[in-house]
């Protein structure tokens, strides 16, 4: 370092004015950060941005506007979501940080932990609540009609990214490194795409899905989006669809509370010696 | 290095930026617990730099952990600027800067992008380019966090530690992994902050460093504190040494040294003295009337660095219970050759 000019120190530009920095600019400007970082890693870019708006193509496929094919291409974009930039993204960078002791150097600070996993998670959900957006007109250019109850479907988009993201902060407390992530990321990642898979199941283990985060979004998107009842036998209309909601809005709601209950009581700030 | 921080002083309690009383911290539990740190009293005056030693475990960043809040103690009370450091969380992270003894930076980031997002977290803090100036990276602005050497990054660090021109300064090893002249210059940035009323507590392996910055001295060993004070404080008292390689068997043993103590370590004869030119003034009066060569014959006065090093021998407990060394050799009886 060169020598110090001890002059310019007590310069007008060093007093303090006293200002206080705010949650809300301290969460945006680690949120920026962080999103920027996800984006110029190349392999988490794609997952984020590319690979959740493959599903769409199915679209193409089939008859213009037929229900089922705007229901299957729909849900696994929003399960790819979930799975990428709201999960496994956000697993990746929080062991990442952790074990690069970023996070510690930055609960050091004025920031506080509640600040620090939203910023961390913000990117990833910001992300996913824009392909969930996003899909509404790629869709509908590719014949599927405008959502019945748009509200329902963001809501349950919303709640699906914040569950995800409490998982995989529950997570990264017992993935040893990024590598390790691969692996435990495994059991959240069958919580997602296990929905999808009922009508292969026994009727019992089938209604055991049913329970599961992945099976509750794809009911809010078959109420909210293409106006039928969950199990897909009937029609409803906008006022109806809160109602049909209800029962997987519920089981949204209980595995988001388990999976902030889990984070919170596991969350780890540095890796174990 | 351009502009030194500016901390804005003290503000609403008068009393010590820093008072730790009985503090414990244990880590795990039940038969497996270890206790690092073990009943620890400090106190900090604002405006000072203190400076705490310790052997690596010793407890110094255990101890600096629970009064950066970071840590909960196990037991004791730690008030920070007059608050709390958990309770206060944000009045005294607002207050105050951390620099860790290892921490981590996102590599993807450049220095400038790094700085910006942390001056988004810090209260009125310090232009980024102000921060680069100060600490010398302004040539590496743009260049990724991954791309700095070893010392770049601390000095990163430091930045990041200042950026929000705090009162209270914690350093845990600033100038580890720095060269000689980054080393000069936090030494530089450490004296103009407390010039301009800041107050620092400081870890340090390197003695020098600690005899530059600190009015006050603590000394850690197996969690305590073995010793406190000024610097002459902590080395009043302590002998000053003499060494010679130690001479093959003869016919002569050394003469009455009064009040020193002489012993030998392998191949060294070591004279401890309260009284270190009387001593020596004996000494080579004997060999000079003796004929006697003294080889690789030393001189030192006490020194921080030799009460420390009697610490982490851990033979200070001995000295300090006996402050009035003994005549004559004790450990052996020591022979010359003419």
């Amino acid at each position: 370092m060169s020598s110090t000019d001890t002059s310019a120190g007590t310069s007008a530009g060093t007093a303090r004015s006293g200002a206080r920095s705010t949650s809300y600019a301290r969460v945006r400007g680690l949120a920026a950060a962080n999103l920027k970082l996800q984006l110029r890693n190349r392999l988490t870019a794609a997952y984020a941005l590319v690979l959740p708006l493959l599903p769409l193509a199915l679209l193409l496929t089939g008859d213009r506007g037929d229900d089922t094919a705007v229901l299957f291409g729909v849900n696994y974009a929003l399960i790819l979501v979930m799975m990428f930039p709201a999960y496994y993204n956000l697993l990746s960078a929080t062991v990442t940080r952790r074990d690069e002791l970023v996070l510690k150097r930055l609960r050091t600070g004025e920031t506080t932990d509640a600040e620090l996993l939203a910023s961390l998670a913000l990117p990833g959900a910001g992300i996913g609540l824009a392909l969930a957006v996003l899909a509404v007109p790629v869709a509908m250019a590719l014949g599927a009609p405008f959502p019945t109850n748009p509200v329902l479907y963001l809501l349950g988009v919303a709640v699906s990214l914040v569950l995800f993201a409490a998982l995989a902060f529950w997570t990264a407390a017992w993935t040893r490194n990024a590598e390790a992530a691969q692996m435990t990321s495994l059991p959240v990642i069958m919580l997602a795409v296990v929905g999808g898979m009922g009508e292969l199941l026994p009727e019992r283990a089938a209604r055991l899905v049913e329970l599961t985060p992945g099976a509750a979004l794809e009911q809010v998107v078959a109420v909210g989006w293409i106006g039928r009842t969950p199990d897909l036998t009937g029609t409803v209309d906008f006022a109806q669809s809160w109602a049909q909601a209800g029962q997987p809005l519920l089981v949204m709601a209980v595995w988001t509370a388990l999976a902030l209950v889990l984070a919170r009581r596991s969350m780890r700030w540095e890796p174990r010696h | 290095m351009t502009n030194p921080p500016t901390p804005s002083g003290p503000r609403g309690d008068a009393g010590p930026a820093v008072e730790v009383r009985g503090l414990r911290r244990t880590y795990g539990t039940g038969p497996r617990a270890f206790e690092a740190v073990r009943g620890v009293d400090l106190t900090v005056a604002r405006g000072t730099v203190t400076a705490l030693l310790g052997t690596n475990g010793a407890g110094k960043t255990s101890t600096l952990e629970v009064v950066e809040g970071l840590a909960r103690a196990s037991a004791g009370e730690v008030r920070v600027l007059g608050l709390d450091p958990v309770a206060d969380r944000a009045e005294v992270r607002r207050r105050t800067g951390v620099l860790l003894q290892r921490s981590g930076f996102s590599g993807d980031l450049t220095v400038v992008e790094t700085l910006r997002m942390w001056a988004a977290t810090v209260s009125d803090p310090r232009g980024v380019d102000e921060s680069l100036a100060m600490l010398d990276l302004a040539g590496r602005a743009d260049v990724r966090v991954a791309g700095l050497s070893g010392g770049e990054q601390r000095r990163l660090d430091l930045a990041m530690t200042l950026m929000g021109r705090p009162e209270l300064v914690f350093l845990d090893e600033p100038s580890t992994g720095l060269d000689p002249e980054s080393r000069r210059g936090v030494w530089l940035l450490v004296e103009q902050l407390v010039a301009q009323g800041a107050t620092v507590l400081l870890t340090t392996h390197y003695l020098e460093e600690a005899e530059r910055l600190a009015e006050h001295v603590a000394i850690m060993d197996a969690g305590r504190i073995v010793r406190e004070g000024t610097q002459a404080e902590i080395v009043a008292g302590h002998p000053s040494e003499i060494r010679f390689e130690t001479l093959p068997v003869g016919t002569a043993t050394l003469p009455d040294l009064r009040g020193a103590r002489v012993s030998t370590d392998g191949a060294w004869t070591v004279v401890r003295t309260p009284d270190l030119q009387a001593t020596l003034t004996a000494l080579l009066g004997w060999a000079a009337a003796e004929d006697v060569v003294l080889p690789a014959l030393g001189a030192r006065t006490a020194s921080l660095e030799s009460v420390f090093l009697e610490v982490a021998d851990g033979t200070a407990a001995d000295t300090a219970a006996d402050p009035a060394p003994t005549a004559t050799p004790t450990d052996e009886t020591l022979e010359v050759v003419r």
